[in-house]
């Protein structure tokens, strides 16, 4: 009788400690899920590479890289004018390892046609900035390639264990939490179309610097292992990788840079497309164009340069008009449906007039 | 559940402070950076500093009161970050410019001065054009060298004299501020 109770109190116990450990870790994510930041409003820059996992993935173009790519083309116009089906995984200051493991990453789901990576970033050998790594790589489903990624852009004074733990970065977020972080706490806002981030304001290009002197204009050995990697990865896989630089005015972009990367281009058979030198062609026009005085395009500038680049994707590359797919073609209605309804937002918000055949 | 209830407080206690001491330079997403010498309004600064028409102007100060004296640039240059608020302003004067990062919600430090000519100097009489013999002379031999540049780190910032056929091409004050962000 006695073994009895004991052996029920044991059992209680245990049930106990189960039950309280539950309820600890339960608490416990919910605070993380409360202290992290959602990227719904305001900078929402670091919620695009988690949007690309609720896709249907059949593109056939992925681009990858940095506000360059996310800001300057519209996978909108890819699609109304030529039926490419693309998307932008891009983020903030994205370095070269990031865009590589994303890549990666992507790879693990669908293998697109082509490849399109802007080449800006292959001016940093190293990460500069831990909040921009948070916004790249926190969004990233867990594979290999997201702890790939997280070893390749740590700074020293980083933990992989606030990578996996993210309420140990965010503990002190508690003072700055507003109503958007309970509004969000289970569930999240589409903020980019296709990963491409819209403006619809103007700020002409004005007075923009030179580049300063640089001790070295050589590329470092880790940014070209990472495209290495990348033109290695797109052959096996057998995808046309095309590299690119926008058509930015700042940061600066040397000669000496570009002579490197039209070598590699060469030396790996690639296309290489510099914007910069294209202005007449995309007809992009500095003084309307840019929303932020030549460092990003509005949405006039993304577009004028995805025509451009649709041309050569559709033509040049042959990759076909999938208009014709009914269920893919329904899925592009809502798209562009959220698309036009941001642009007659942003266009009021603004101030900024448009008749509405303009608008369309 | 008493207990439960203990752990759970000491949980969440020690989650929200457990690093409090820790200064972040950043936090969560309104990210600016915090300035070195919080509070310093005017041109002294840290480690070495440039002066220019009788102001001094050190690394990681506040850079109203300097720009306010400096008067008008000769150009302004302003660049969003990808994604952070606030903005990376650039004044150019005759010479030399002046870089600014946002330190807080209105407040700009200055990040670097970068001298563009031989019109001016730094105080312990180097110009662009002189010879890396000359950078030694006046600077010392604890200079890293970088690149083909001679740079001096003092008091968390850096001189750099970027150097072509060894002469100075460029002279750079840096913040190292932002490097550890």
């Amino acid at each position: 009788m006695e073994h009895t109770i004991d052996r029920n109190n044991k059992k209680k116990a245990w049930l106990r400690g189960i039950v309280s450990a539950i309820l600890i870790v339960g608490s416990l994510w919910l605070l993380q899920r409360l202290l992290v930041p959602k990227y719904v409003d305001g900078i929402v820059e670091g919620a695009f590479v988690a949007e690309y996992y609720k896709e249907e993935k059949d593109f056939d173009v992925i681009f990858v890289g940095d506000c360059e790519v996310y800001e300057n083309f519209s996978p909108i116009v890819l699609w109304e004018e030529y039926g490419i089906n693309s998307y932008i995984r891009g983020s903030a200051e994205q370095y070269i390892w990031q865009s590589y493991y994303l890549l990666e990453d992507t790879l693990r789901y669908e293998t697109p046609e082509v490849v399109i990576f802007n080449i800006q970033s292959l001016q940093f050998d190293k990460s500069q900035n831990e909040a921009y790594n948070r916004m790249s790589l926190e969004g990233m489903e867990w594979s290999m390639s997201k702890v790939n990624a997280i070893k390749a852009s740590m700074k020293e004074n980083e933990h992989f264990l606030d990578y996996v733990f993210p309420i140990l970065r965010y503990h002190s977020r508690w003072s700055e939490l507003s109503a958007t972080d309970v509004e969000y706490l289970f569930k999240t806002k589409k903020v980019s179309h296709n990963g491409y981030y819209m403006r619809v304001d103007v700020k002409p290009a004005e007075q923009v610097p030179e580049g300063r002197i640089l001790s070295d204009y050589s590329f470092g050995e880790n940014a070209w292992k990472y495209l290495d990697k990348m033109t290695a990865l797109c052959k096996e896989k057998g995808i046309t990788l095309i590299l690119i630089k926008a058509p930015s005015l700042y940061p600066y972009w040397y000669d000496e840079w570009e002579a490197q990367v039209e070598e590699y281009a060469a030396e790996n058979d690639l296309r290489y497309i510099n914007f910069l030198e294209l202005q007449e062609e995309t007809g992009i026009d500095y003084n309307t164009d840019t929303y932020d005085a030549g460092l990003h395009m509005n949405l006039s500038g993304a577009e004028k340069l995805s025509v451009y680049l649709g041309r050569i994707l559709a033509e040049e590359e042959g990759l076909p008009d999938r208009r014709g797919e009914a269920e893919l073609a329904a899925a592009w209605e809502e798209k562009i449906a959220d698309y036009e309804a941001e642009k007659a937002y942003q266009y009021e918000y603004y101030g900024i007039n448009k008749t509405v055949t303009e608008l369309k | 559940m008493k207990k439960f209830i203990t752990m759970l407080m000491l949980a969440g206690v020690l989650c929200l402070t457990a690093c409090g001491s820790k200064e972040k330079v950043i936090e969560g997403e309104g990210q600016t950076a915090q300035s070195g010498e919080e509070g310093q309004a005017g041109g002294s600064g840290k480690g070495y500093t440039f002066s220019a028409n009788g102001i001094t102007i050190g690394m990681d100060v506040d850079a109203a009161p300097i720009l306010e004296k400096l008067g008008d640039p000769a150009s302004y240059f302003e660049a969003a970050s990808c994604a952070f608020e606030g903005l990376d302003k650039m004044y150019t004067y005759s010479g030399f410019e002046v870089d600014t990062y946002p330190a807080a919600e209105d407040k700009d430090c200055v990040s670097a001065v970068i001298l563009k000519d031989d019109s001016v100097s730094t105080p312990e009489g180097v110009a662009i054009g002189d010879s890396r013999d000359k950078v030694v002379e006046a600077y010392g031999d604890g200079f890293k060298e970088e690149n083909g540049s001679l740079v001096y780190e003092k008091d968390g910032m850096k001189l750099s004299f970027i150097l072509q056929d060894d002469a100075v091409a460029s002279i750079e004050y840096r913040s190292t501020v932002l490097d550890n962000q």
